[in-house]
């Protein structure tokens, strides 16, 4: 018997306060953890899949998911949809997702707002789109048939990016919002991803977030990056960074308190570690509100 | 220049093995701290070495038997030639054992490559709607049923020398002799295994999964000793369903 699907749900149901109760935060569950898993369970209100390690596949990869289903639940995060992309979208990829989706009860399905795919075949990395209004259109309308597709939301996380394009006539967060309202999605906002680009391209974070459509935004991602010398670069191989707990303590000013995720990658740690990130990120949140709280009475 | 112009100039750059493009300047910004063809080389690293490195976790064996600069040189290649077709980039070494063959890699490597592809396609299969037991047997039907195996059971003809490299053996210097034997790839509860099988039970596991009757199946281990052949096979068979290698017995009669 699967439990409910919402988190944040979830976590109000535990006896929570809502309006307290501060962010449910999980972490995307990696294989090197699997063996863990599987026998200690997770301590987290709730995971994140890459959507690809799981569809169509049996064995460790599906046990994995179903004892974690079991207990909390999941959120499917792809990286191959290339929704900005020219290559025409995959009917047996949407419907092998669709279907992985409904198997776990999945809490969302989410996807990159980037390009991936070239004459037929994927490059396995989130390249930047130019912020044009005709890149709007093209992406607007393949979110839509996704969605259709799916019979759900598609939640659209921001990428980190290294390069923009001179032939771009609008701000990122502008093309974000824009994609978003007109296509009718949900915004998966990845923190580090903002800062690292607001870093690469010296633009403000906080503008960044000031100009995101609220209601949107449903999902937070946190991850740790790295100083490569002359420019920052997402690995999501360290912890977070004192400056992106800032920056998601300002989202949750802005927003207020979301699903949120901590993903790592490179290095990856033992649990514990994450564990560790996913109770101050719980704790940040639940500061905020309560500040916010006071602040009103 | 159009999206789709964008796109594919971004594309052919990210994945240039010969340096950066013209004109890279006039399409893309870049700062006094980080020229845009500084900015385009970090798409570039991140396309080969993100491959490089999937290509590496699947073909761990192959890796340490080239050595980790031939390694890099040939994996380089092959990815320049065979793009990603899949969405999980795990599959993008589906080619590479050809790939090997085609570039006159000792026929001990692409065999290696070869049985390291299967593991992986063992490892990520699909589980069974069911798994077969004797159980579930008619005998009277048995003689004209097929056998339908699990999605995760493979096999292949390698040599023998790729399962000895396999399992921690130096290799040796490349032979012109040639050999082959026939293995079996299964995964059991979570772990992938491989075991070479006897020449006629390779047969015979082949002709079952090309549709033949259990009958016909049992043919193939005629060798003129009816005990000793209805015997072997009753043993071969008897372990197929030990391993959980069948989903199913499907009666092909009326």
């Amino acid at each position: 018997m699967h439990r409910t699907a919402d988190p944040q749900q979830a976590l109000s149901r535990r006896g929570s306060n809502p309006s307290r109760a501060g962010a449910a935060v999980g972490f995307g569950l990696r294989v090197p953890h699997y063996d863990q898993i599987l026998s200690h369970g997770l301590r987290a209100d709730f995971a994140e899949a890459v959507s690809e390690n799981f569809m169509g596949r049996g064995g460790r990869a599906f046990s994995v998911l179903e004892r974690v289903r079991a207990d909390m639940p999941i959120a499917l995060h792809g990286v191959s949809l290339s929704v900005g992309g020219m290559t025409p979208l995959s009917g047996p990829y949407l419907d092998e997702l669709r279907s992985l989706a409904t198997r776990i009860d999945a809490f969302s399905v989410s996807d990159h707002l980037c390009f991936g795919t070239f004459g037929g075949h994927y490059a396995h990395d989130l390249w930047p789109l130019p912020y044009t209004e005709e890149a709007v259109e093209h992406v607007v309308e393949r979110v839509q048939r996704v969605q259709d597709r799916l019979g759900r939301r598609l939640l659209l996380e921001n990428v980190s990016s290294y390069l923009e394009y001179r032939a771009s006539t609008l701000r990122e967060w502008e093309f974000l919002s824009e994609v978003v309202t007109r296509a009718d999605a949900g915004l998966l906002l990845d923190l580090n991803n903002v800062f690292v680009s607001a870093a690469n391209h010296g633009f403000s974070a906080r503008e960044y977030l000031a100009g995101l459509p609220t209601a949107r935004v449903e999902q937070f991602h946190l991850a740790g990056h790295s100083d490569a010398g002359g420019y920052l670069f997402d690995d999501h191989g360290a912890p977070v960074s004192p400056a992106v707990w800032r920056l998601y303590e300002q989202a949750h000013e802005l927003f207020g308190p979301r699903p949120t995720i901590i993903e790592w990658d490179e290095r990856l740690p033992a649990l514990a570690t994450l564990e560790a990130e996913a109770d101050q990120a719980r704790a940040l949140s639940k500061a905020v509100l309560a500040a916010r709280h006071e602040a009103r009475a | 220049m159009k999206l789709a112009e964008l796109q594919d100039y971004f594309a052919r750059a990210a994945r240039s093995g010969s340096g950066p493009l013209p004109e890279l300047e006039r399409v893309f910004l870049g700062s006094h701290q980080l020229p845009a063809i500084d900015r385009m080389a970090i798409y570039n690293r991140g396309y080969f070495y993100r491959l490089l490195d999937s290509l590496a976790s699947v073909f761990e064996r192959t890796k340490w038997a080239l050595g980790d600069a031939e390694f890099e040189r040939v994996g380089l290649a092959y990815l320049a030639k065979y793009p990603s077709e899949h969405p999980a980039i795990e599959r993008v070494g589906r080619s590479f054992s050809a790939y090997l063959h085609s570039i006159d890699a000792p026929a001990v490597i692409v065999d290696l490559a070869a049985l390291e592809w299967a593991r992986l396609c063992t490892l990520v299969a699909p589980n069974p709607v069911q798994v077969a037991t004797v159980s579930s047997i008619e005998p009277r039907r048995f003689p004209d049923s097929q056998l339908r195996f699990v999605p995760s059971l493979h096999w292949l003809e390698v040599d023998p020398a790729a399962l000895r490299i396999f399992a921690g053996e130096v290799p040796a210097p490349s032979s012109e002799l040639r050999s082959s034997c026939g293995v079996a790839v299964w995964r059991k509860q979570h772990a992938v295994h491989h075991e070479s099988l006897d020449e006629t039970e390779f047969r015979a596991l082949v002709s079952a999964a090309g549709g033949a009757t259990v009958s016909r199946v049992c043919a193939i281990f005629d060798r003129g000793s009816e005990a000793e052949d209805v015997a072997r096979a009753f043993q071969i068979l008897s372990a197929w369903f030990g391993r959980s290698w069948l989903e199913s017995v499907v009666s092909t009669g009326p």
